[in-house]
């Protein structure tokens, strides 16, 4: 009886403790930038001097490129360094955490810079100021001309662990760079690093070129160029500078891509008033009909897992996208809603497909699932088209054009980007006029 | 051309003038919008506290308990459905409670109780007066002890024991940490995004020990969100200290367990 | 003080009255489309006498109209006569629609327009097709006048 007595007294007193246990459910924040503070990155003393190479200013100009990186994101909001309280060869050995705190940063990024032999050497670490903690050291060695790359790789491995996903600033973007009056552009090929920086330009712009695309590798580019007037489908070595067709095709090859193993390329092929899908293995040269259809098919997309191609097709007589086994079976048309449906691209993370939308005169960028479902509407404007996905299939960069006057004046033509949440739109500043843009995969794999 | 042109004026001329003579009529003052008061709606569910405090009912179980040791096993089981005290019993009020309680009974079931009461107290029970006069002493008691409740801070007029937290002072912790708390914005839409964190606090609000359950999922691969969600969570209570905790009571909400969610957040 | 106010209100009205007439008197050559289909003179140029040498098509259509079969039919009768000349049939769109679209769209324009010449008896060897989609706009303004100047597929002499 006793025993009874005390296990249920006993049950008792562990459910109320259980009990007195208070949870409070925290289900709002604010949206705020995570404020962090880049610090320049020490160069060690005993480095040598390279010609044509600034390394005192190294430190500081990679802290600059970084912070330059974190700030595009909207996600991260670098703090002024006149503010900083530390030098910082101190700063990356031992920083005084509550002093950083003091300035309200949550996160600090150190560094130091060697030149030695030749090589640059670079280390930095990442802090956590609320935990007085290191969060990330890692540290690499290059030759000193790659020291931008450099730069956008810390980025990245930042980038990475305080949002949980890669990053996307070790990258390049190709577009078509035009000059000139709108009834007479001159368009060239053009590359450059994802900020802005290193604009190289491919093409002399004596013929047109249009929606140039990377290989997996960053290699090759793909574009359609009206070269001998003549419209069709090249590649292009990005090393070499050789070009050349793809493909014996009687008539106009445009909208090309390649697939996500690099071996084929993927495009339209025109005749006789007729669109249809092709591929074509770059190395056996073998060509393969994918579409067999009276209408316009275009704008192939393939999922990355190289399985289904998206695309643009007016079967239904009026442009809409529709998705297909990449052996050209089992099509199936995705959108439904009111308006036109363009430029299908598949996110690299296979979850979404990004469009051009355009109803009523105005034109759409979007994202839904690759079902169709869940379409939104991330930005609205007189006219752009043709989203392209950042490696980590969270940002889009595209390209708006603005009206002109009855003589052409006013026209210009440039790229915008935005984040799949629909914030931080943005221009991208480009050297000239752009259009056509597309997003490498990241360059350090 | 010239005929359009004398039939284009005069009709022009008619739309015109109609407009003109209605014009003076036309002329509206701009209508005042109401100036916006934000209003912050709060959940507020049917009942904020539970009737009756477990530890009081512990203590009405104890002494039943005891009361069956000393006595036959005749214990009337009605007791039970009638021991509802219809105020809340402080931790003082211990000793009192014992003896209210026992009072309080239905004059019905005193009779089966004083038959089983302890030998001591048999004697007291038994004389009809003092029944009468202990009925009213607790009456008495009742009143002093509610006025001992009151005197504890507003706050904690709902119940304290219940939730530990009444409902005011868990909105002024949970906004609180709003304002501290910076959401990752690369979190996945569709995945489970909970992290409870426990912790141990100190009396001015400080934290003595952070906790974060589910700690396994912070390493499993594919699953670096839910890391980076953790470190977010664990900075916003770090930076809020010293939290706004009640300033007194420390016995009740020393432990913490802060449950953070961002998915309302992240779908809105 | 009302009669001030309605003077005033008469001058308004008498200075609006004159200015909408004013816009009666305008040329009648703003509105040059019929069915969304360019129907003006304005960017044509001809092959010869009386041979226009362009067609002009809907917005993101490729059907020919009653007046482009029409024009088609002259540039055949000129093509017959002149067997020697071979020609170039450019497809064009309007800026309003995204850009790989657009090419295939041109495409399918300057077909309709050959498919017809080869109906009425140009072989099909003297006709090469190609597309420019929306890149030579022959009318650089953002106007639906332009866009509808823009829509067109033209014959172009080769020799």
């Amino acid at each position: 009886m006793k025993k009874i007595i005390i296990t249920l007294l006993f049950f008792i007193f562990s459910v109320q403790n259980a009990n007195s246990l208070i949870k409070v459910d925290i289900t709002r924040g604010n949206l705020d930038p995570l404020p962090i503070a880049v610090s320049p990155l020490h160069v060690d003393e005993k480095s040598e001097d390279l010609k044509g190479l600034k390394e005192k200013k190294l430190g500081e100009e990679i802290s600059k490129i970084i912070e330059r990186n974190f700030k595009s994101t909207g996600l991260f909001n670098p703090l002024k360094k006149d503010a900083f309280v530390q030098k910082p060869d101190i700063a990356h050995i031992k920083p005084r955490f509550e002093d950083w705190r003091l300035i309200k940063a949550q996160a600090l990024v150190t560094g130091k810079i060697l030149v030695k032999d030749k090589k640059l050497k670079v280390e930095f670490r990442l802090w956590d100021l609320t935990a007085a903690k290191e969060m990330v050291a890692l540290s690499f060695t290059t030759t000193p001309t790659n020291w931008r790359r450099v730069a956008h790789i810390i980025s990245d491995k930042i980038y990475e662990r305080l949002t949980g996903e890669t990053g996307y600033f070790d990258t390049r973007i190709i577009y078509v760079s035009e000059t000139g009056p709108k009834d007479q552009r001159i368009k060239k090929l053009a590359i450059m690093d994802q900020d802005g920086n290193g604009t190289k330009y491919l093409t002399l712009g004596n013929e047109l070129v249009l929606t140039p695309r990377f290989n997996p590798t960053n290699q090759l580019v793909t574009y359609m160029s009206y070269f001998k007037n003549m419209p069709r489908v090249y590649l292009l070595d990005i090393e070499t500078g050789i070009q050349e067709v793809v493909g014996n095709f009687p008539g106009m090859t445009f909208a090309p891509r390649f697939s996500p193993d690099g071996k084929k390329v993927i495009m339209s092929f025109a005749k006789d008033g007729n669109s249809d899908i092709y591929s074509m293995d770059i190395e056996t040269r073998k060509v393969e009909r994918i579409t067999e259809h009276s209408s316009i098919d275009t704008s192939p997309s393939y999922s990355p897992d190289g399985k289904y191609i998206a695309f643009n097709s007016d079967r239904s007589g009026l442009q809409q996208i529709y998705v297909m086994r990449s052996d050209g079976t089992q099509v199936k048309r995705i959108t439904f809603g009111k308006g036109l449906y363009g430029t299908p691209v598949w996110s690299p993370r296979g979850d979404l497909i990004a469009f051009t939308k355009v109803r009523k005169g105005r034109f759409y960028i979007g994202v839904m699932r690759s079902d169709g479902t869940g379409e939104r509407l991330l930005t609205e404007n007189y006219y752009q088209e043709a989203p392209s996905w950042s490696p980590n299939g969270r940002v889009l960069i595209f390209y708006r054009e603005t009206k002109s006057d009855s003589k052409g004046k006013g026209f210009s033509a440039k790229l915008w980007s935005i984040d799949i949440t629909g914030y931080n739109e943005r221009m991208i500043k480009t050297e000239t006029d752009a259009s056509d843009p597309s997003w490498s995969s990241l360059l350090s794999k | 051309m010239s005929r359009g042109l004398l039939f284009s004026i005069l009709f022009h001329a008619f739309v015109i003038s109609m407009t003109v003579l209605t014009l003076p009529f036309m002329l509206r003052d701009p209508v005042d919008l109401p100036p916006i008061v934000s209003v912050e709606f709060i959940q507020i569910t049917d009942k904020t506290n539970i009737p009756f405090a477990p530890k009081a009912r512990e203590i009405l179980e104890k002494v039943k308990k005891e009361d069956k040791r000393v006595v036959s096993e005749q214990a009337p089981p009605a007791d039970k459905a009638k021991e509802k005290p219809d105020r809340i019993p402080m931790p003082e009020d211990k000793k009192e409670i014992k003896k209210i309680v026992k009072k309080k009974q239905n004059p019905e079931e005193i009779k089966p109780q004083i038959r089983q009461a302890s030998e001591f107290e048999k004697k007291e029970l038994f004389d009809p007066d003092q029944i009468a006069a202990l009925i009213d002493k607790a009456k008495e008691e009742q009143a002093e002890t509610q006025k001992k409740s009151n005197k504890l801070t507003q706050s904690s007029v709902k119940d304290s024991f219940a939730r530990g937290l009444s409902l005011s002072e868990e909105d002024a912790l949970r906004a609180q940490i709003f304002g501290c708390w910076s959401v990752p914005l690369g979190l996945p839409y569709d995945e489970k995004l909970l992290v409870r964190i426990k912790l141990k606090l100190k009396q001015d609000g400080t934290i003595l020990k952070s906790e974060i359950l589910d700690h396994e999922r912070m390493n499993t691969p594919g699953q670096s969100f839910y890391r980076v969600l953790a470190e977010s969570a664990l900075r916003a209570v770090r930076i809020c200290q010293p939290l706004k905790v009640p300033p007194t009571g420390y016995e009740r909400w020393k432990d913490l367990q802060l449950n953070f969610d961002p998915t309302e957040m992240l779908k809105g | 003080m009302k009669f001030n106010s309605a003077l005033r209100n008469f001058v308004l009205v008498l200075f609006s009255t004159l200015l909408i007439s004013a816009c009666s008197m305008t040329k009648k050559a703003s509105v040059d489309t019929v069915d969304d289909v360019y129907t003006g003179t304005d960017t044509v140029e001809y092959l010869a006498k009386g041979v226009p040498d362009r067609v002009f098509f809907a917005t993101n259509k490729s059907k020919l109209t009653t007046r482009s079969r029409d024009t088609l039919r002259k540039q055949a009768t000129w093509l017959r006569k002149n067997k020697d000349v071979t020609v170039t049939l450019e497809g064009h769109a309007d800026e309003r629609g995204t850009r790989e679209y657009n090419l295939a769209l041109g495409e399918r324009r300057a077909n309709a327009a050959k498919d017809y010449l080869m109906t009425y008896g140009v072989s099909g060897k003297r006709i090469t097709v190609i597309s420019y989609g929306k890149e030579k706009p022959v009318n650089p303004a953002s106007t639906p006048l332009a866009w509808s100047q823009n829509r067109r597929s033209v014959t172009v002499k080769t020799n």
